[in-house]
């Protein structure tokens, strides 16, 4: 046995008992097991023929004793015979109308004791008493099995009701494993029953399996195909939901596979549509929820940097308006209100960076110069980062585009942020902007840095950080991602363009211009 | 300015920042009063008339738009200037159809606070006079009887609508003006959401009055939420201001 009853198993191995010793062993027990279920038919008809022949014998001796002619004997065996049918099964039944056949001839035909018949209408009345006895054997059998068969479907209805009851009972949550499959074994007498979940990769198994009953159902699902063993009592069936193959479900020593594999399958696929259903609308809640907290923690996060800085910032300002201060106290207040103010702007910018990285981004479209808009970013960042030159480079005419402007200076305003922030001081940073086509395209590079190749192309990556970066600066690893995002709701694109110097970094940023008919139209 | 301190009530849960607004708004020439809630900003309000409220959008218990409306209420001459905190546009929006009369986002210099509030005190203080004939801004003069407008003492000629946009945004100079609100006076009150028409009469404002259309220095933006109308000769009117 693989496993012990009601013991998951994992998806690397099965029990420790395994190999030729335990094949070997399995047959046995299936052979002494088939063996077995034969000779007790057996038995149980020669059992039935007994009693009804002692029967038989008995009524013969008593109709003798009491000179009970022919044609009265004849509807008293008859009789025998539909009752040997009612409880027997067809071979004792046929038996003893065969016997009841020979002793009527042997004890009530002339001349008694023989086989031999005087009158042929005798005769003709035997044959037609063996004829209508074995044919009511029959119609009587018949209509026992038939009955038998409709209570077996309703017991069959009836344990799959109780079944679907208990299985639904189960949180829905549940991984499918052992509580989900001893209901089957149960209510349906099953020796083993397995699970096996496409999903998790995972193989359930419950009961005492002699024919590793998991690995048959775990390569049932990797082949595509149902199995169906009568010899080994094993019957495995693909799991499929939504058109999909999601598992597969074994059962092992199931009675009649035929009619109720398919119904337990059908309700196991059921239940796994149900299970996946509510995980996939957990999981829909869940980011609801983590999307309210994190609406509520960035608006926290706003209301505590910001007050602050307020707070600084008024308190300069009336510092500045007591007057007395010499020249040089105003220059120290100018800094520390220009600092703040920096401060202020930054948070700003990380606040709306940190929402647009969950938002679905709608740009409000309108006609923005992008020459002007990028001259004057460019010497904002210049006036900051007096450590850094920053130059640009512009065409003969100046660019449009269709695009919102908020977010175009925030994208471009990473790339010339980050330019700053992770090249070297005395680094220079050139800005160009080149119309291209339907596009025009934003390149802002730095010298005196590179970004390895196996980071080029994760760079863009929620969260990711690259290796120099976490050492050297501090970020939030969101800035590059929501810039990239921006861009494709745009229509355009934002690349890392990597070049024959080692030592220089190029973003690109393509923005569509707008066509030449639909400018007309906004600027008439 | 009258030669009366102008009094501000500041309403804000934070105390560090009430503290140092009161100070410095002081030396800045206000008489300042302080309220920590929107609640105990009412009852203030109910004993004695400010000029101005200076009203925090998040605070705890009464939500400063809630406080807004209801300092309108009882107060309908106050000027109300909001502080919020988010650079959500929705807050602004919210805080104008409440009935302020302008907003700050923190954190603010207090030489913009100062002008803001001058600038709200001033126009609530005009006098309601008669329509007037003339309006002038920096080099602009428009003349309402004559529909016409001279830029550097020169006639720019302007189509209808855009006459009654420009006329409409300097007699509210220095006020932020929504989308919609402009699209309402000037189109009519089937009118709000129609924002391509407006940016394209803006657009061509800009071409006929700015230096620069770019770099405008007479109708400028207010991101997301719409436009206000400098004047670049009124000294509380801001310095363009600088993006990020």
């Amino acid at each position: 046995m693989d496993s012990p009853t009601g013991t998951g198993i994992g998806p690397s191995g099965f029990g420790p008992w395994s190999g030729p010793a335990r094949t070997v062993a399995v047959k046995w027990l299936d052979d002494l097991d088939m063996r077995h279920q034969y000779h007790h038919g057996v038995w149980k008809s020669a059992r039935y023929a007994l009693i009804g022949s002692v029967v038989a014998a008995l009524l013969t001796t008593i109709c003798y004793r009491l000179h009970v002619d022919f044609a009265s004997v004849i509807p008293l065996y008859l009789l025998l015979v539909v009752l040997q049918s009612l409880t027997g099964d067809f071979g004792s039944s046929a038996i003893v109308a065969v016997l009841s056949t020979a002793l009527l001839d042997l004890f009530f035909t002339e001349p008694l004791f023989s086989f031999r018949m005087d009158h042929p209408l005798n005769g003709l009345a035997l044959a037609a008493f063996v004829f209508t006895s074995l044919v009511i054997t029959r119609l009587v059998i018949r209509v026992r099995e038939e009955a038998k068969s409709a209570k077996l479907q309703k017991e069959r209805l009836n344990r799959l009701y109780q079944l679907a009851q208990q299985l639904l009972g189960l949180d829905p949550d549940a991984p499918l494993g052992e509580d989900f499959l001893e209901p089957f074994r149960r209510l349906f007498g099953i020796r083993a029953v397995s699970i096996f979940e496409a999903d998790s990769a995972e193989l359930h198994l419950v009961g005492d399996t002699r024919q590793d009953l998991g690995s048959k159902t775990r390569d049932s699902y990797i082949r595509g195909l149902d199995l169906d063993d009568h010899d080994s009592q094993v019957s495995v069936r693909r799991l499929q939901t939504g058109g999909q193959m999601k598992g597969a479900i074994g059962f092992e020593g199931l009675q009649d596979p035929a009619e109720t594999a398919g119904a337990l399958t059908a309700l196991t696929a059921a239940l796994l549509e149900r299970k996946i259903a509510f995980q996939t609308a957990s999981a829909a809640a869940a980011a609801a929820q983590t999307e309210i907290y994190r609406s509520a923690m960035l608006d926290a996060l706003a209301h505590e940097f910001k007050t602050p800085l307020a707070t600084i910032l008024a308190g300069v300002g009336g510092l500045r308006e007591a007057g007395s201060l010499t020249a040089e106290q105003e220059g120290m207040a100018d800094a520390v209100e220009n600092e703040a103010a920096r401060l202020g702007s930054l948070t700003s910018r990380l606040l709306r960076t940190a929402r647009l990285d969950n938002e679905n981004i709608r740009p409000r479209m309108e006609l923005v110069d992008i020459t002007s808009m990028v001259a004057r970013l460019a010497r904002q960042y210049s006036a900051r980062s007096s450590d850094r030159a920053i130059f640009l480079t512009e065409g003969q005419e100046p660019v449009q585009a269709l695009a919102d402007p908020e977010l175009v200076r925030l994208m471009v305003g990473q790339l010339i942020d980050n330019a700053c922030k992770y090249s070297q001081p005395g680094s220079v940073v050139t800005i160009a902007i080149e119309h291209q086509g339907d596009f025009v395209a934003i390149r802002v590079s730095n010298n005196g840095s590179s970004i390895p190749r196996n980071e080029q192309r994760r760079i863009f990556e929620r969260f990711y950080r690259g290796e120099d970066a976490r050492r050297s600066t501090s970020g939030s690893g969101l800035g590059l991602y929501v810039a990239r995002k921006i861009a494709l709701a745009h229509g355009g694109a934002l690349d890392l363009e990597t070049g024959e110097q080692g030592d220089r970094v190029t973003f690109c940023l393509k923005l569509p211009t707008t066509k030449d008919e639909l400018r007309h139209v906004l600027t008439a | 300015m009258s030669s009366r301190p102008s009094s501000v009530l500041v309403v804000d849960d934070e105390s560090s920042l009430r503290k140092a607004l009161r100070t410095s708004l002081t030396a800045s020439g206000f008489d300042v009063e302080e309220a920590r809630s929107g609640e105990e900003a009412l009852g203030t309000v109910q004993q004695h008339q400010f000029d101005l409220v200076l009203l925090d959008v998040s605070m705890p218990g009464m939500s400063g738009i809630d406080a807004c409306r209801r300092i309108r209420g009882i107060s309908p001459q106050a000027g109300i200037v909001m502080v919020t905190v988010r650079d959500h546009e929705d807050d602004k929006v919210r805080a104008l159809e409440a009935g302020a009369d302008d907003y700050v986002t923190k954190p603010f210099k207090l030489r913009e606070l100062t002008a803001r509030l001058r600038a709200v005190l001033r126009r609530i203080r005009a006098p309601e006079t008669a329509e007037p004939v003339f309006l002038r801004a920096g080099n602009l003069e428009m003349d309402l009887r004559d529909r016409i407008l001279r830029r550097n003492g020169e006639e720019v000629h302007l189509s209808p609508k855009e006459f009654d946009l420009l006329a409409f945004m300097m007699k509210n100079a220095g006020a932020p003006l929504t989308h919609a609100k402009l699209l309402q006076s000037v189109w009519g009150v089937e009118y709000g959401n129609e924002l391509e028409y407006l940016r394209s009469y803006v657009r061509m404002l800009r071409k006929k009055i700015e230096n620069d259309s770019s770099s405008p220095e007479y109708i400028l933006t207010e991101p997301w939420l719409g436009y206000r109308f400098r004047n670049p000769s009124d000294p509380d009117s801001l310095p363009v201001a600088t993006e990020d």
